[in-house]
């Protein structure tokens, strides 16, 4: 099928993965994975360090090339040859354990610079649109203000800003609140449960176990590479199926 | 001290080598202009060309930068006096002497520019191509802006040191600023014209220095 040809019953998937492997040469770090986000749905990606849970996340927006397997997001089939992954890009918002913003712009500056460059708005507009999406986070007040003079927290909300004002279909985060000091975690979730309630899809890679109980539809547990039962958040942390999901919440949930 | 003022510092034969090196030094200034502007630009170009990992193409740019960074300036400016008029090109002798420099600058310079793209995180690279930015306008935008403000510093020293070097163009005839105090030096057997032209140097280059200088504050947004 020619890349572009939507996928017959997506209309409710927003992200439909098939089968996909990724290898760094001969470590393999995700082993022929499934994975299905439908439209509202509020996925968590649970599991120890190395068992591929951000490889899998960066995956879906083709930070990292996938060696095996197919990943259609919106109906459009990302791995497909002649793919415009820059126009596909654009739907999914991805936001950085690090958050990767531009230091040598504000954060009105870091927002708008996808609005003026990718989506050519006009400049009134983009700053415009820039500000509402600060706003949304919670920083109507920090428009000029560079990253160097702002909190982790508010530096990861800018992060959420930068990639909500793109209005993707869908947001990723990779470990949003990891690199946060404790006191600065809530302000971050807070946002994120905020965006859940609005109905935006999303898949959260997450150690935040309260975090993903409350907010996440469908909690997946990942181990070793591959996806080792997923189910909704009572069931997966009150009656986990498998062994090693009932070692690991063991380790985890002692807190 | 009467004849160190006699031989160095002596008026009368200041003012009368006075044209002449203001001729050879509107000659440097020409020389120096050609290789700041030629030799930044040809860099830059080859340091964005690079950043494309195109694997032949990189090949390509790092033997050239090489190969300048590696011969002395000197004989690259003899080979091109002496030797290409043998291969059916006959430069200009203002032409071998500034084109060198335009070569060595723009390899010293590439280098400098390409050690700042390679130092930008390369997190930077993943969050504008997140959003759907294409790999030109993140380079310009997101990724030099960052790269230059990091080599400023070497960048200046380098294109001051290279520039510097507007006086080798005397011993290929160009009648720049130490080859026309040189002669005034022989006509009056006297070392004040040259005495003059050091001080018309210092007068040329201390204020690029601290051009520089003020280009390092200005642009260091550092913590």
């Amino acid at each position: 099928m020619p890349a572009g040809t939507p996928v017959a019953g997506s209309g409710d998937e927003v992200v439909r993965i098939q089968g996909l492997s990724k290898s760094y040469g001969t470590t393999a770090a995700l082993h022929a994975v499934n994975l299905t986000v439908r439209r509202g749905e509020a996925v968590a990606i649970i599991g120890p360090s190395g068992s591929g849970k951000s490889t899998l996340l960066r995956c879906i927006n083709r930070l990292e090339e996938p060696t095996e397997g197919r990943i259609f997001v919106d109906g459009l089939d990302l791995t497909a040859r002649g793919v415009d992954i820059n126009k596909a890009r654009r739907e999914i918002g991805f936001v950085f354990q690090a958050f990767n913003l531009y230091p040598h712009l504000t954060a009105q500056g870091n927002v708008r610079l996808a609005l003026r460059l990718v989506l050519r708005l006009g400049s009134a507009e983009a700053t415009a649109r820039a500000r509402a999406a600060l706003d949304q986070v919670g920083l109507s007040d920090k428009y000029a203000s560079y990253p160097s003079q702002l909190s982790g927290g508010q530096q990861q909300r800018v992060g959420i800003a930068r990639a909500l004002a793109l209005e993707p279909k869908i947001m990723l985060f990779d470990e949003p609140t990891s690199a946060l000091d404790p006191e600065l975690v809530g302000e971050v979730l807070s946002v994120i449960a905020a965006m859940r309630d609005r109905g935006m899809t999303m898949v959260i890679v997450s150690h935040e176990m309260q975090f993903a109980r409350q907010v996440a539809d469908r909690v997946v547990f990942m181990n070793e590479g591959s996806i080792v039962e997923e189910n909704t958040p009572e069931e997966l942390f009150t009656r986990p199926a498998k062994q090693r999901t009932r070692d690991f919440l063991a380790r985890v949930l002692r807190h | 001290m009467d004849r160190l003022l006699h031989y160095y510092f002596n008026l009368d034969y200041m003012a009368k080598s006075l044209p002449a090196l203001l001729g050879g030094l509107a000659v440097t200034v020409e020389i120096a202009a050609w290789t700041i502007l030629g030799g930044l630009t040809l860099g830059l170009s080859l340091a964005l060309l690079r950043a494309l990992r195109i694997a032949p193409l990189s090949v390509v740019i790092v033997c050239f930068v090489d190969m300048f960074r590696a011969i002395p300036p000197l004989v690259v400016i003899f080979l091109f006096y002496f030797a290409l008029p043998y291969a059916g090109v006959a430069l200009d002798p203002f032409w071998c002497a500034t084109l060198t420099l335009i070569l060595n600058l723009a390899a010293v310079s590439e280098e400098i520019f390409w050690a700042g793209i390679v130092s930008v995180h390369r997190g930077q690279w993943e969050a504008a191509r997140s959003t759907g930015m294409p790999f030109g306008r993140t380079l310009l935008w997101v990724i030099m802006p960052q790269a230059i403000r990091l080599v400023i510093p070497p960048l200046t020293n380098k294109t001051i040191s290279i520039t510097k070097m507007t006086a080798l163009a005397s011993v290929v005839a160009v009648p720049e600023l130490l080859n026309q105090a040189s002669t005034e030096q022989g006509i009056y057997a006297n070392p004040t014209p040259l005495m003059l032209a050091a001080l018309m140097f210092l007068a040329l280059f201390l204020p690029l220095v601290l051009a520089s200088r003020w280009v390092e504050r200005r642009f260091g947004w550092e913590r």
